[in-house]
């Protein structure tokens, strides 16, 4: 007792474990000591984090303004409801099209960079790693706007060509579907890709140098090497990017915020923007519905991090 | 070694911007007085956190509110006047970034069933205050007994914040819509601001056409994110997208037809442009001198004089309509205050708004330096009637626009408002860009109104 309550235990704590039997040893003391210290943790993850999340769930399963809310009748209507919301559904299309064109894409420039700054020779690796890292301290809706005065009808992207009478009119980027989709994916993949680069980057340091002398040793050219030696060592860094940036894309907000504001007629609206605009966005809360669709979120990021996984495991 | 520097100069760049955020609170006050008042609120925004609201004592009273420029000036008018009454009165003004912020502090202490968040009033726009009325009745206190001459206050925007038969707010600003034109353009095409008024939307395309050519102008812009076009223009002909607050007319509307072919027409022409953005419609087609018309709630007004060169070269006059031959009136934006329930002084609050705001007998010295300090045009038909109102203004060549704003003011039709109203706002956006897109009117008019209505049943249920 003395031993252990001369390091400095809070008294509470000393009271509560004086008051057990003496003829306790010392490891169940310090079991339980252990066990407090966890409680502590536990209960304030408990309140501030399932908590809400319980009560979520219990409200996505209410109507009615945020001052008076009631059971929805019947109790699964904003679930039904969201199927035949139009603007849900396209909003769901567009997160899948982000998902779909733009992870790929990044992951693959990711791993080439991480590849190419790995490499031993290379002079100046610190400034090149760092410039390609860069992006990410950069707060999300600072850099929405930078690209947003960047690709807007008079901005930079437009003058340039229009001064050197590459193009007669400005292209309206921000204002058409198409171009609109493209300046969020590209302003993803100039976003995160420096991120991903560098799990990958740890990732190929890990792997032994001896490997590839002996691949060398074999004759494995290059491209080979990268094929069967570091995209087989990377697996698990691969999985862990691909579950990352499905994760962050199906709740991507930020860029469809401040970048497009979900247009031109909602084609570039994300699911966590459309969920935000009925919670906050337009007039009056519609929290049940908002939570509703953010559960839906909360299953699909389930299933397709429980798909990676699977196909992932390469264990028998 | 290295390490050792390393820590020392942390720590020291710790330590100094410790010094610093110490020695720096006592210094602000020292200010000298004139800048002193600016610093001095600065100060006590920073200081003060937003749950500041409390009013002490019996004098004083707190408000949120948005626009430094426009809003807040007018207040402290209102504050000036009210000291005639109580000499002690104090206003204390807790600025807000933008109207949202009002919104979710009422959304906010609705939820949590506690109003002792939110201050004794706040400013509240107009469009979205029959809904947070009706979903959240206990927030706020109605102004019937405040002794308010309601027949002095502009019709249209008092029938906002009247809301089953009781009134609610006491009126800021005036959101009357004016066209405003830049005069040495149309008169390169030889058309006059009377050629303008008074015309038919076919006849304005047709100038329109005619001033892009010439000119390179366009005529018209809109912040095509968040669209008030075709509501004013609907509302100078007389309409509504509604028939009452939860069923909308869009299909069968001949007239809301005829506006967005008229809106898609002259967004195909270039006559009309939709920036993507409030941003890009303040600052690249206004002061970015795309534009020879502007028609938007008069608000715009200090964004259209930010352009120091294009002094004396607009004018300002009614709005077009469909079938032309007549002037076209309507109104966008603008908001109002409200008492809300966290207010333990009503009947202070009550005399404070009738005095000022009201029409009360400090309407005039209200309004009167709201003009002067913002630009806050009145609705208040007494006040409006004020020297400073006949004045003419240099940057409209001599024209006494507030004063023609407040008479275009009482013609302003009153329409059926809705609490969807910019849920449908939205939807109209996406119409407009699908038909400009080469999509099928009718389908297009019959899907917003299905979506409308399926928003509608959603938050009805």
């Amino acid at each position: 007792m003395r031993g252990t309550g001369s390091s400095g235990f809070p008294y509470l704590l000393k009271g509560v474990i004086s008051l057990t039997k003496k003829a306790r040893s010392i490891s169940a003391k310090q079991k339980r000591a252990g066990w407090l210290f966890l409680l502590v943790a536990s209960v304030m993850i408990f309140i501030f984090s399932f908590y809400p999340m319980i009560s979520a769930l219990f409200m996505s399963l209410k109507t009615g303004s945020a001052a008076n809310m009631k059971w929805a009748d019947p109790v699964t209507f904003n679930y039904s409801r969201m199927f035949q919301d139009k603007t849900f559904m396209k909003s769901v299309g567009n997160t899948f099209l982000y998902l779909i064109i733009q992870v790929p894409i990044m992951l693959i420039l990711a791993i080439l960079l991480a590849q190419l700054l790995n490499n031993k020779d290379l002079k100046f690796k610190g400034f090149f790693r760092t410039c390609v890292f860069l992006p990410c301290a950069i707060s999300l809706v600072s850099y929405a706007l930078i690209f947003r005065s960047l690709f807007a009808t008079q901005g930079l992207v437009n003058m340039i060509p229009t001064n050197l009478h590459l193009i007669d009119e400005n292209i309206n980027w921000l204002g058409q579907t198409g171009t609109a989709r493209f300046v969020i994916i590209f302003a993803l993949v100039w976003r995160w890709t420096g991120y991903n680069m560098v799990f990958f980057l740890a990732g190929l340091q890990n792997i032994e140098y001896s490997v590839y002398e002996a691949a060398k040793i074999d004759g494995a050219t290059g491209w080979k090497t990268f094929w069967y030696i570091t995209v087989p060592l990377l697996r698990p860094v691969i999985i862990m990017t691909f579950i990352m940036s499905i994760n962050g894309t199906l709740q991507l907000f930020d860029e469809s915020v401040n970048l497009t504001n979900g247009g031109p007629a909602n084609t570039t609206i994300t699911m966590s923007h459309y969920i935000y605009n009925n919670a906050f966005g337009v007039g009056v809360a519609n929290f049940g519905y908002a939570s509703a669709m953010s559960f839906f979120v909360l299953i699909l990021v389930a299933i397709l991090a429980a798909i990676n996984l699977k196909v992932g495991d390469t264990r028998d | 070694m290295k390490r050792k520097i390393l820590s020392i100069l942390l720590a020291g760049a710790m330590a100094a911007t410790m010094l610093t955020a110490c020695g720096g609170a006592p210094a602000a006050p020292a200010a000298d007085a004139g800048a002193g008042e600016e610093a001095a609120a600065a100060e006590e925004e920073a200081a003060a956190p937003a749950a500041d609201v409390a009013s002490e004592g019996e004098h004083e009273l707190s408000v949120y509110a948005w626009d430094a420029n426009f809003n807040i000036p007018a207040l402290q008018a209102a504050e000036a006047a009210y000291k005639a009454v109580d000499p002690d009165f104090t206003l204390n003004i807790i600025t807000q970034s933008g109207s949202q912020d009002v919104e979710q502090a009422v959304t906010l202490a609705a939820s949590a069933g506690d109003y002792s968040s939110l201050p004794d009033i706040v400013l509240f726009q107009d469009h979205y205050i029959q809904r947070f009325v009706a979903d959240y009745p206990d927030a706020w206190q109605d102004l019937e007994d405040a002794g308010i001459d309601w027949t002095n206050l502009g019709a249209e925007k008092i029938s906002y914040s009247t809301i089953n038969g009781k009134h609610y707010g006491a009126p800021v600003d005036n959101g009357t819509a004016v066209f405003a034109y830049r005069t040495d353009v149309l008169e390169e095409c030889g058309y006059t601001i009377d050629d303008v008024t008074s015309i038919s939307w076919e006849k304005w395309l047709e100038i329109a056409r005619e001033v892009k050519e010439k000119t390179g102008y366009a005529m018209l812009s809109m912040d095509h994110s968040g669209d008030d076009l075709p509501y004013m223009m609907l509302q100078a002909e007389g309409l509504s997208q509604w028939k009452d607050n939860t069923t909308p007319v869009l299909v069968g509307n001949d007239a809301f037809k005829s506006i967005i072919e008229v809106i898609v027409e002259g967004a195909n022409d270039g006559t009309i442009i939709l920036a993507n953005s409030w941003g890009d419609y303040t600052d690249q087609t206004i002061i970015g001198n795309q534009v020879a018309g502007v028609m938007n709630g008069n608000w715009i007004i200090p964004t259209i004089e930010q352009v120091d060169e294009n002094s004396g070269k607009w004018a300002i006059t009614t709005l077009p309509t469909l079938e032309g031959g007549k002037e076209g009136y309507a109104s966008n934006g603008g908001s109002s205050l409200y008492i809300t329930a966290n207010c333990s002084k009503p009947e202070l609050a009550r005399d404070f708004l009738a005095y000022t705001f009201g029409g009360g007998d400090g309407a005039i010295e209200t309004y009167d330096a709201a003009l002067k300090n913002g630009g806050v045009i009145t609705c208040c038909i007494s006040a409006g009637k004020s020297d400073v109102y006949q004045e003419g203004v240099e940057y409209f060549n001599g024209q006494a626009i507030y004063a023609d704003i407040v008479e275009m003011g009482s013609h302003v039709p009153v329409i059926q408002q809705s609490d969807f109203h910019y849920n449908l706002r939205t939807l109209i956006n996406t119409l407009i860009t699908n038909v400009q897109n080469g999509a099928d009117i009718d389908s297009e008019i019959q899907s917003a109104q299905d979506q409308i209505e399926f928003e509608i049943a959603g938050s009805t249920n």
